[in-house]
């Protein structure tokens, strides 16, 4: 009886294996996973509420939006010498989200860290929902948005060019690229999925648009070899945008001469934080999701386990590069960043600051306990705690800086107005409106990679003789990698 | 090919008509501008011409003075007024207050046609039917015989008017008018009067070395500001020699802040200071009855003996016995033999002759409170704003049955009227005045009435010609007609004077003389409250007059920089004894009345006083004065000097702590400087000795990467401007004296000198004017704070920090810093105008992503409006923070922000863009007047001679603090200032490599600083 795979039992403290090779062992056959994941798509009545609550959240959001367009960003909370706020705090909070996607499904890919499987299609489409989200920012957060595809390089009469020196447009590229590679990356590794619930579905209209998207896809041979390849090329592709997107964002600060912006650390510093939002949000997500939709058993305590370590680690990249902001304060021996540090956290704005440390840096450190890494509800908890963290952490970037620059006798406050908030909440359901519209039209997770880890049933039915409630065969030694 | 030979259009043709006919249907069709039609004179009206400017001379008649001014007249509209340089009081300068004038001109809220009162409410009304009122009126008064019993106020004014006025008045069979002027010193002209023989010696502060000034706010408004400060500034700018000055009162106001030393004496005080220095009295009563140590008295006695006639002691003091203590002052000039040296009775100012005090404004009120007074006219001034609420003044009024008002603003007082003759504002009228001796000014419309308005010199005229007793005597046209005939010279003199800033002459008809002494003192009970009430004639709004103008609410309070509201200044000390938070509601009060405004921490009152400006709380006057703050003269006793002049300060009065907390409505962020260096000073040692800069700041380690001065020169730039595609620019920078536009010949820059600044911020409203910057603080221009109410305190947008002017004045402070826990009179004020520094590297340029910022080759820091998003990045990296955003649509008139309502919009520069909403702004180096001068010398074949032209501020600043150039050309005055010893660049640790040339400030040690003496 003696298995090559020992599976880990749940909800004990096992050995501590969360990393290439996470097994679901409540996963029996093709079946299964067809049943289980293709009811997440069945209509609910809580799917509905949710989605009216997350359109009128949209709403709201839009006729803050409307009303700010109309009568001008004066209706936002904007105290001058503060020209960023809320906006440009809320923008750089999704884009951050959006890095734990495409470091899940690209990265993580590249280097086959098998708990990648269970969460990468919705982390994915979070990726891709947050960066639609990120980029309206930019678009609500100038004065004239109406004009905001002058910052588009195209032949135009004016003989403009935007100007290439400047953080923004390459943040218009960024974005943009950003945007394509994840959805394209997405809609690729969806399209086996498509043509599975294409071959389920009866409704005509539905199949048809299945179809389309499934670009014909026979699950032939040729079609898996090209498939592979074209992921694996485009993982490839994505993963340097992971680290790219979020350092071009970073130099919208780091390149301005603004003490508290200042900083070369930016980069290195804003990835890691994306990182860590971004595995924040998808706890968020995946915690409630794996429970209403009864999917434990494939988002188990190990993939927790797995990506609470990931929180871990980053949430300790980020506190280094918080202290060492300080230090580098310090040994600089400018006054003006020495004074803006030290209004960081006990001037103005300290509470700003408290916030972000206790939220970034202190309560993650919890997760070197296993068994709070293996707790769900303690995980959405702290998944909150770090969405709000990281929001405060660009507060804390943006706000306090600008207030406190070069010149006293400019010294200012900041307050966000009902108008901003409006528009931050209209984000959240912009962002859930798409994440809940996507969860009943596609699969959540990829039925095809699942299969992969999934023990054929059929194979095993005839060649061992399993019996028909479907019970693991500890016989079995294949892994799916080795047959396909 | 037949087709074409047959239509004669070939395809290539019909195809460009269709794309271009397409192209413009579609452009036309999508265009969200409205369409505005450009209509060109037929017949142009003689010496106009679109779009180019027409200078008319004229008398600012704003304030007692009457500065010369130039009305910029661009198609028939004054847009700007300007000191004329030719003028010998103001010498081209223009103060705050007479440049919003163009405010009062094109005020919305003025009266549009005569009014009448019907019921409880003014109703229009035409002149025709307002002029059989007056007439059936006069003739009811005459026929009753109480026509001597009448009683006309008019705003005080020099010139022809005042006797022009006491003959109709006399034809009417009605007394001599009473010229009224809340501002005038009254004491002061008083004690002049007894001491010098005349009303206003000058003030030769160029000869004095130790001024010493008795609450004499000459640098605030006290007196004719212009020409005092234009004096003060040239004294002070010899550096070396310059006279010190000591300010002696119980607040230090902007002159307080100016003067080398404050001497912090109890209000009321004063007398016993100047006795024990005039030898009337000890030095120890002196110290006891003004709190201040006695050695700083003797410090400040040895002082005086040591300027020998240097010495130059002026008094201004509001109190119960100011005219004595102004004799007291006079007698410190003339035992140190300064009579005639600093102190020159003869060729004094002659504003304030013929003015009556306030005492004989108070006669009046009894006799209409007694019910004798059949007629009332009232014209420019405002006695039910001016007047203490004690004493009275409305009531009384209220009692006349007819009362007639020339008000062109519905002000509290013509508001109760019950007849409205609307007179033309000054830039629509002809008329005189009379500031220096033996020198009158004409003054002449600028453009047709705005609206159905009549000259008051008219009126009196057209009413008399309907009197068949009085119609021989006014048989003229109108009052020009009457005026012409009479100068001398007659009409062809008239003209020619026209366009001079004044000439030789005086009054056309003497006014009446009347006996101005009044001899006793009215005291009024002096309640017996814990601390000393001052009074202050606000620096920014005078005695309320200022308020119906945007451009002087914006204008933050040189020494508060607080705007569009009241307050009541307490020293750090009491408000910690008191408990209090910024912002928190005061409620002042005295016998005389109380008023409630937020405190505001202010280290310059002393802790037993309380200060409150005058100038708000308006009932009436208009949508920018009405309902904001509180008036300060419900605070004033109905107490008068000897001369009859109303005393403000010294009374005493209780505080009670409010429970709200507004907040104030400041454009300060923190008034230190936090060892920035931005305002640099150098101690007169120092300078002398050619020692090292007491002050060197480098808040960034290190030194710059360029020689100093690097800005005007740099290398660096032509990275900012893209200049390496031309292959010489590497070598050369962007200035390459061969570039094809000949810009780079020139960089064009900019020098402030600080030892001149005394921040008076005349620069400031010079720059609205001029750049058509939007004021932001009315009560109308606030956001929506929900979906259904509005933010509609008044600076709402300034509590915000949205204000948009384009240059500031910082107002920092040095020393003191535990003011809190201990009083002391010992601290400094350096001020600093900031603008744009047209940095050679920007950093505002690389951060723009649509190029809306770039560097022109001729050294300036561009906007391009059209081009701006409003991504705001610019301004985040502006370490100056000089970059103004349009939160709304302050330029666009069916917005509720609109910021020049009509007719306010005539005042609009055109030859600057309106800003939509939406974009970023910032100070231009007023760019338009760079290419109008460079437009100009190119049509006249010649290039821009040096100094040709300069900046609105620059143009307008009473110190001469700001000088314009380029700096490129050694023929420019700046380019050798910018080298001056003085001379730094702020924050010139970031390479920003600036144009804006600071030249330091100069400190002098305390003159009557106990230690040295």
């Amino acid at each position: 009886m003696a298995t090559p795979t020992k599976p880990v039992r749940e909800g004990i403290r096992g050995p501590n294996i969360a990393s290439a090779d996470v097994q679901l062992p409540a996963v029996r056959d093709y079946e299964q996973v067809d049943r289980e994941i293709g009811a997440t798509l069945g209509f609910s009545r809580q799917w509905l509420w949710g989605l009216l609550v997350a359109v009128t959240g949209l709403l709201i959001g839009i006729s803050g939006w409307l009303f700010q367009i109309y009568w001008g960003l004066g209706q936002a909370g904007y105290e001058p010498p503060v020209m960023w706020g809320t906006y440009i705090i809320t923008f750089v909070f999704w884009v951050g989200i959006g890095h734990a996607g495409t470091l899940i499904s690209a990265i993580l890919y590249l280097f086959r860290a098998g708990f990648r499987t269970s969460i990468y299609r919705a982390a994915e489409a979070m990726t891709v929902f947050a960066v639609m989200t990120a980029g309206l920012f930019p678009i609500i957060h100038i004065g004239r948005p109406w004009k905001f595809f002058w910052l588009v390089p195209y032949p135009n009469w004016r003989l403009l060019f935007p100007n290439f020196k400047s953080p923004l447009v390459w943040d218009v590229f960024a974005i943009s690229t950003y945007l394509t590679i994840s959805t394209t990356f997405l809609f690729i590794g969806l399209i086996p999925d498509i043509a599975a619930l294409r071959d389920k579905e009866m409704n005509p209209t539905r199949k048809r648009i299945l179809s389309i998207l499934s670009l014909g896809w026979r699950n032939s041979d040729r079609e898996w070899r090209h498939f592979a390849k074209a992921y694996m090329f485009l993982a490839a592709f994505s993963t340097p945008l992971v680290l790219s997107v979020h350092s071009v964002v970073s130099f919208d600060f780091a390149m301005a001469l603004t003490p508290g912006w200042h900083a070369s650390i930016f980069p290195p510093y804003f990835v890691a934080g994306a990182i860590f939002s971004g595995f924040a949000m998808v706890w968020t997500i995946a915690i409630p999701m794996r429970k209403w939709f009864k999917l434990e058993h494939y988002i188990t305590l190990n993939h927790l386990d797995a990506t609470a370590k990931v929180v871990l680690f980053t949430s300790m990249v980020v506190g280094c590069a918080y202290m060492i902001e300080f230090f580098v304060a310090w040994y600089s021996g400018v006054r003006a960043e020495q004074e803006f540090f030290w209004n960081r956290v006990f001037g103005q704005w300290w509470w700003a600051a408290w916030i972000m440390l206790l939220c970034n840096m202190a309560l993650p450190m919890s997760l070197w306990s296993q068994k709070l890494r293996r707790n769900p509800t303690w995980l959405f908890v702290l998944s909150i705690f770090i969405n709000l963290g990281m929001w405060f952490e660009r507060f804390v970037i943006v706000v306090p800086s600008l207030s406190h620059e070069f010149e006293p006798w400019q010294w200012g406050s900041y307050l966000p107005s009902w108008i901003d908030m409006s528009l931050l909440i209209g984000s959240f359901g912009w962002f859930f409106m798409w994440f809940l519209l996507f969860v009943k039209q596609l699969p959540i997770m990829a039925i095809a990679e699942l299969k992969e880890i999934v023990v054929p049933r059929n194979r095993f039915a005839h060649a061992h003789g399993i019996d028909s409630s479907g019970h693991h065969d500890p016989n079995g030694t294949a892994t799916p990698g080795e047959h396909d | 090919m037949s087709t074409e030979s047959e239509t004669g259009v070939k395809r290539r043709d019909f195809l460009k008509i269709l794309g271009a006919t397409g192209a413009t249907t579609a452009v036309a069709g999508c265009s969200s501008e409205r369409v505005e039609k450009l209509i060109p004179y037929v017949t142009s009206p003689d010496n106009t011409v679109p779009g180019v400017s027409q200078y008319y001379a004229t008398t600012c008649r704003e304030c007692a003075s009457a500065c010369g001014v130039m009305a910029e007249v661009r198609d028939g509209r004054p847009i700007k007024l300007e000191g004329n340089p030719d003028h010998p009081l103001n010498r081209g300068a223009i103060c705050a207050t007479g440049l919003s004038a163009v405010q009062g001109l094109y005020n919305p809220d003025r009266f549009r046609s005569p009014m009448v009162r019907e019921g409880t409410a003014l109703k229009a009304t035409t002149w025709a039917k307002a002029y059989e009122l007056l007439a059936q009126k006069l003739g009811e008064v005459r026929s009753k015989g109480t026509a001597g019993n009448a009683v006309f106020i008019n705003q005080h004014e020099t010139g022809t008017f005042p006797g022009f006025l006491d003959q109709w008045l006399l034809a009417n069979g009605m007394p001599a008018h009473l010229s009224v002027d809340p501002l005038a010193p009254t004491a002061t002209i008083a004690a002049n009067q007894k001491a010098y023989g005349g009303a206003w010696p000058s003030l030769d502060f160029a000869a004095a070395k130790l001024v010493i000034s008795f609450g004499a706010d000459f640098l605030d408004g006290w007196g004719h500001p212009v020409p005092q400060q234009l004096d003060w500034a040239n004294a002070r700018a010899k550096l070396e020699g310059a006279p010190t000055l000591v300010y002696i009162g119980a607040r230090r106001s902007l002159t307080g802040l100016n003067a080398d030393q404050w001497i912090a004496a109890k209000p009321g005080s004063d007398m016993a200071i100047c006795a024990a220095l005039a030898g009337q009295g000890t030095i120890a009563a002196a110290s006891e009855a003004s709190g201040v140590p006695a050695a700083t008295i003797e410090a400040l006695s040895t002082a005086i003996k040591a300027a020998g006639t240097g010495v130059l002691a002026i008094c201004g003091v509001a109190t119960v016995d100011a005219v004595e203590c102004g004799v007291m002052v006079a007698d410190i000039n003339k035992r140190a033999g300064s009579v005639g040296v600093t102190i020159k009775p003869a060729g004094g100012h002659i504003g304030y002759n013929g003015m009556s005090s306030y005492a004989e404004l108070a006669g009046a009120m009894l006799r209409m409170a007694a019910g004798t007074v059949p007629i009332a006219f009232v014209r420019h001034a405002n006695p039910a704003y001016t007047t203490p609420k004690s004493a009275g003044f409305v009531a009384a009024f209220n009692k006349v049955p007819f009362k007639v008002s020339f008000s062109s603003m519905p002000d509290e007082t013509a508001s109760m009227c019950d007849l409205v003759l609307p007179d033309h504002h000054w830039l629509e009228s002809w008329g005189d005045a009379q500031a220096i001796p033996g020198q009158i000014s004409l003054q002449q419309p600028t453009l047709d009435a705005v609206f159905d308005t009549k000259a008051t010199t008219d009126v009196l005229i057209d009413v008399a010609k309907k009197d068949t007793a009085l119609a021989s005597r006014y048989s003229v046209a109108d009052y020009r007609t009457w005026y012409t005939a009479r100068f001398p010279g007659g009409s062809a003199a008239f003209a020619s004077a026209l366009t001079k800033p004044s000439v030789v002459g005086g009054p056309l008809v003497a006014a009446t003389q009347r006996a101005t002494a009044v001899g006793t003192a009215a005291v009024m009970a002096n309640g017996g409250g814990e601390y000393f009430v001052h009074v202050y004639a606000s620096t920014t709004l005078g005695d309320g007059r200022g308020a119906n103008k945007p451009w002087l609410q914006e204008l933050p309070d040189p020494v508060t920089k607080l705007a569009w509201q009241s307050w009541v200044e307490v020293h750090p000390q009491t408000f910690k004894k008191l408990g209090l938070a910024e912002g928190q509601h005061l409620t002042v009060e005295t016998p005389a009345g109380k008023i409630t405004a937020p405190a505001y921490r202010y280290m310059g009152v002393r802790p037993d006083t309380v200060a409150v400006a005058l100038g708000q709380g308006h009932t009436a006057y208009g949508r920018f004065a009405q309902n904001i703050g509180i008036n300060a003269y419900d605070l004033v006793s109905h107490s008068w000097d000897s001369a009859g002049g109303l005393a403000l300060s010294a009374s005493k009065g209780t505080i009670t702590v409010g429970v709200d907390v507004s907040k104030l409505v400041s454009t300060e962020g923190s008034a230190r400087q936090h060892g920035r260096a931005i305002g640099q000073v150098l101690t007169l040692a120092d300078l002398i000795g050619g020692g090292g800069d007491a002050e060197e700041h480098h808040s960034i380690p290190g030194l710059p990467s360029q020689e100093f001065l690097p800005g005007l020169r740099a290398r660096v730039a032509a990275d900012a401007q893209g200049e390496f595609a031309n292959p010489k620019a590497n070598s050369t920078g962007m200035y390459d004296p061969d570039h094809s536009s000949g810009m780079e010949r020139r960089r064009w820059a900019m020098t402030i000198d600080l030892a001149r600044c005394t921040g008076c911020s005349a620069c400031v409203t010079a720059c609205y004017s001029e750049n058509n910057i939007p004021t932001v603080g009315a009560p109308y221009q606030g956001r929506a704070l929900s979906p259904s109410t509005w933010d509609e305190r008044p600076g709402a947008n300034i509590i915000k920090g949205r204000e948009m002017a384009w240059i500031r004045l910082e107002r920092y402070y040095e020393g003191n810093e535990n003011t809190e826990n201990e009083f002391s009179a010992d601290f400094e004020t350096r001020f600093v105008p900031m603008m744009c520094q047209h940095c050679g590297n920007a950093p505002c340029e690389p951060v723009c992503p649509v190029y809306a910022t770039y560097h022109s080759p001729d050294g300036l820091n561009v906007q391009v409006y059209n081009r701006c998003v409003g991504t705001r990045y610019c301004s985040n990296n502006c370490p100056y923070k000089v970059r103004y955003f349009n939160w709304f649509g302050y330029g666009e008139p069916e917005r509720k922000q609109y910021a020049w309502p009509e007719p306010m919009h005539w005042s609009l520069n055109p030859d600057v863009t309106v800003r939509g909403k939406g974009v970023m702004e910032k100070c231009s180096f007023c760019v338009q007047r760079i290419r109008e001068s460079e437009g100009r010398a190119k049509a006249e074949g010649r290039p821009v001679k040096a100094d040709e032209f300069t900046t609105a501020c620059a143009q307008a600043c009473p110190s001469r603090a700001i000088i314009f150039g380029d700096a490129a050309d050694e023929n420019w005055s700046v380019s050798k200032l910018a080298y001056d010893r003085r001379a730094y660049h702020v924050f010139e640790e970031l390479n920003t490599f600036t144009a804006v040339v600071y030249l330091k400030k100069v400190s002098y040690p305390a003159p009557a600083s106990p230690a040295k003496a």
